[in-house]
């Protein structure tokens, strides 16, 4: 990954870790659902394309994704230069590494706990 | 692992992973301590218990209800005095409080009889209250005592009462939290999905984990109203018990504290498809941000932009004003649970503060997740602290104020460390545009009261000068401002009043969309 790349997911990353809670549920799988649906909504805003809003977590999840676009539009004005694929590659590695902070590297021992 | 040893702990080695300090570079994955686990021994907590925090964090703010704590009476101590979660009838909840006053030969003999003798005594003193919850304790718990059993005779020979137990004894977990716990399943277990409620409105929400602190729900109510949303249930801050039946029938669950009440709303996901949207209420831009996502949810974010607008535009200025003199204090933010994350970033970005440190009683390691990312480098975290760790830290980091409750605000004054309450707050609502404001100006008085600098003195062995004169506030936050800062002409102080609820209280609405018809079949 290169240093521009690597900047450009930090300043992302500071924004969701500063203002998102829907990436700090409870448990491994639900953060993992959370961060998964609400990432996969934000590409595909950023991308212009078609979201699905057939539930009422559809609904849910759309609605952090929504956020989180405007957020970053407003704060990150270099994503106007992106092309869809480039945008899909970044939040590709936000995801992985949103992930790893939230989920696979996080220190949370109540994470793995089988019961709320 | 960055961790923090505190000098006065050292003699308790196991306290050293319970506190850290967020340095440059440092991650969740590295600077995290640990969280709700046993306090050590050795070091006195100033948790509570998981009595207290099924009872009286979670179970009493709910208003048309006798709260029956079937115990010794000390157990039943925190009402009037203590809390301050107000309700719109006439603060039934906390005016009253109801205990069966366990002594020594109830624990010999068992004390079900005299229970159920209170249980319809209670109710013969308040004819017009029907629901009745009651608290298992400690002793009670013991001794075995089978309340549920108990609570059914009584709904058999009292018709139209409706009975909820609760069972978290003080020991049911390392802190109030784990009565948190207990009293969300026991609800959704025993109570949920026994109501069918009106349905007003197209859009309709349970308002979750919002204790109507000196009148924040009241306060977001208003806003929800403003936008046409139906407010089901408030989990339970002013809640009413019968409409917490009906929790069933929301479409969304809006989640303000999830560190006590995320588990009824993982259940009502789980069981009734009803999904969960974490909010922060606290300060301007997290508040506008939570509107927003409600209306976003229900396709009327227009509306929420509508309130967003008036309501920045009324109060900025004023905000503004406290922040250019609170800019750059530093603040201890050492709350119970939640606050810690509602308000460690934002007090920052709109209050000017710095916060030097962040502490939880009894949150998990998810509170602290949620803190340590959301405040600045070089900030000491710390998992349920004992006094002498709280002195240690006030002394080591000279904070200008700290936000806490009041056992450890009154170890802060003794000190001369200004305090806060940040569960039951000085001059709330503290929720809301306004709240944020009247949150600030609490701020700002407890920071620059000349009380605190007289305070210093110690007349028994210091020289009291006798060449100042009169101080005021103003004159001590300003001495350092710019003249345009000091002269500004849009930037103002707090003007609203000092009771801001009355006309919330008293205002109409006009009537909500009307809900789509139920599909037959």
């Amino acid at each position: 990954m290169d240093e521009t790349m690597k900047e450009r997911i930090a300043q992302l990353l500071d924004y969701i870790m500063k203002n998102c809670l829907w990436q700090f549920h409870s448990r491994a799988w639900d953060r993992k659902e959370q961060n998964a649906n609400i990432l996969t909504k934000t590409t595909q805003l950023l991308c212009g394309e078609k979201i699905e809003l057939e539930t009422p977590a559809d609904r849910c999840y759309c609605v952090d994704a929504v956020c989180l676009v405007e957020a970053f539009r407003k704060r990150c004005p270099w994503l106007t230069t992106l092309g869809k694929d480039e945008i899909r590659e970044l939040m590709k590695s936000l995801h992985e590494r949103l992930d790893y902070l939230t989920i696979t590297g996080s220190l949370n021992l109540e994470l793995t706990d089988q019961h709320y | 692992m960055p961790y923090h040893e505190f000098e006065c702990s050292k003699c308790i080695p196991e306290r050293k992973k319970h506190a850290v300090i967020k340095g440059p570079g440092e991650d969740l994955t590295s600077a995290l301590p640990l969280g709700y686990l046993n306090t050590i021994p050795g070091t006195i907590s100033e948790r509570g218990c998981a009595y207290c925090g099924a009872k009286h964090v979670i179970g009493t703010p709910m208003k048309d209800v006798i709260h029956l704590s079937h115990g010794p009476i000390g157990c039943t101590y925190d009402t009037w005095q203590t809390k301050r979660y107000i309700s719109d009838n006439d603060n039934f909840q906390i005016k009253y409080t109801f205990a069966t006053d366990m002594k020594e030969k109830h624990v010999v003999f068992g004390a079900e009889k005299m229970l159920k003798k209170v249980m319809i005594e209670s109710f013969k003193a308040f004819p017009k209250i029907k629901r009745m919850t009651v608290y298992q304790t400690c002793a009670s718990a013991l001794i075995g005592d089978d309340i549920a059993a108990v609570a059914q005779e009584v709904m058999d020979e009292l018709p139209g009462v409706d009975i909820f137990v609760c069972n978290s004894p003080g020991f049911g977990g390392p802190s109030q939290s784990g009565g948190h716990h207990k009293i969300n399943i026991a609800w959704i277990n025993q109570k949920v999905g026994q109501v069918e409620p009106k349905i007003t409105s197209k859009y309709v929400i349970n308002y979750v984990g919002e204790y109507n602190i000196q009148g924040d729900q009241h306060i977001m109510i208003d806003f929800f109203n403003r936008m046409g949303v139906q407010v089901l249930s408030t989990f339970t801050g002013n809640g009413s018990y019968d409409d917490l039946r009906a929790m069933h029938k929301a479409h969304l669950n809006v989640l303000e504290c999830a560190r006590s009440a995320e588990y009824i709303c993982n259940e009502l996901r789980v069981r009734y498809g009803i999904p969960r949207l974490d909010i922060d209420g606290f300060g301007f831009e997290p508040l506008a941000m939570s509107l927003r996502k409600v209306g976003l949810f229900f396709g009327i974010e227009d509306r929420a932009q509508k309130i967003i607008d008036e309501e920045t535009a009324r109060w900025k200025p004023e905000l503004d004003w406290y922040k250019e003199r609170l800019r750059g204090k530093k603040v201890c933010l050492w709350p119970g649970g939640s606050k810690l994350w509602h308000w460690a970033h934002v007090i920052h970005a709109e209050m000017g503060v710095d916060v030097v440190s962040v502490y939880t009683k009894f949150g998990h390691q998810g509170d602290m997740e949620k803190g340590i990312s959301r405040c600045e480098e070089g900030a000491l975290a710390i998992d349920d602290p004992n006094e002498l760790e709280g002195l240690e830290a006030m002394e080591t980091l000279k904070p200008d104020i700290i936000f806490t409750g009041k056992r450890p605000g009154e170890v802060a004054k003794k000190i001369r460390v200004p305090y806060l309450n940040a569960h039951a707050y000085h001059n709330g609502p503290w929720k809301g545009w306004e709240g944020w404001v009247r949150f600030a100006k609490d701020i700002y008085n407890a920071i620059y009261s000349p009380v605190h600098k007289l305070s210093l003195l110690d007349i028994t062995k210091d020289e009291i000068p006798t060449d100042k004169g009169f101080e005021t506030q103003r004159m001590l936050s300003d001495a350092n401002l710019s003249e345009d800062i000091r002269n500004s002409a849009t930037l103002r102080q707090y003007t609203g009043k000092f009771d801001c609820l009355k006309d919330i209280l008293n205002k109409t609405y006009p009537p909500f969309d009307a809900p789509e018809p139920a599909v037959a079949g």
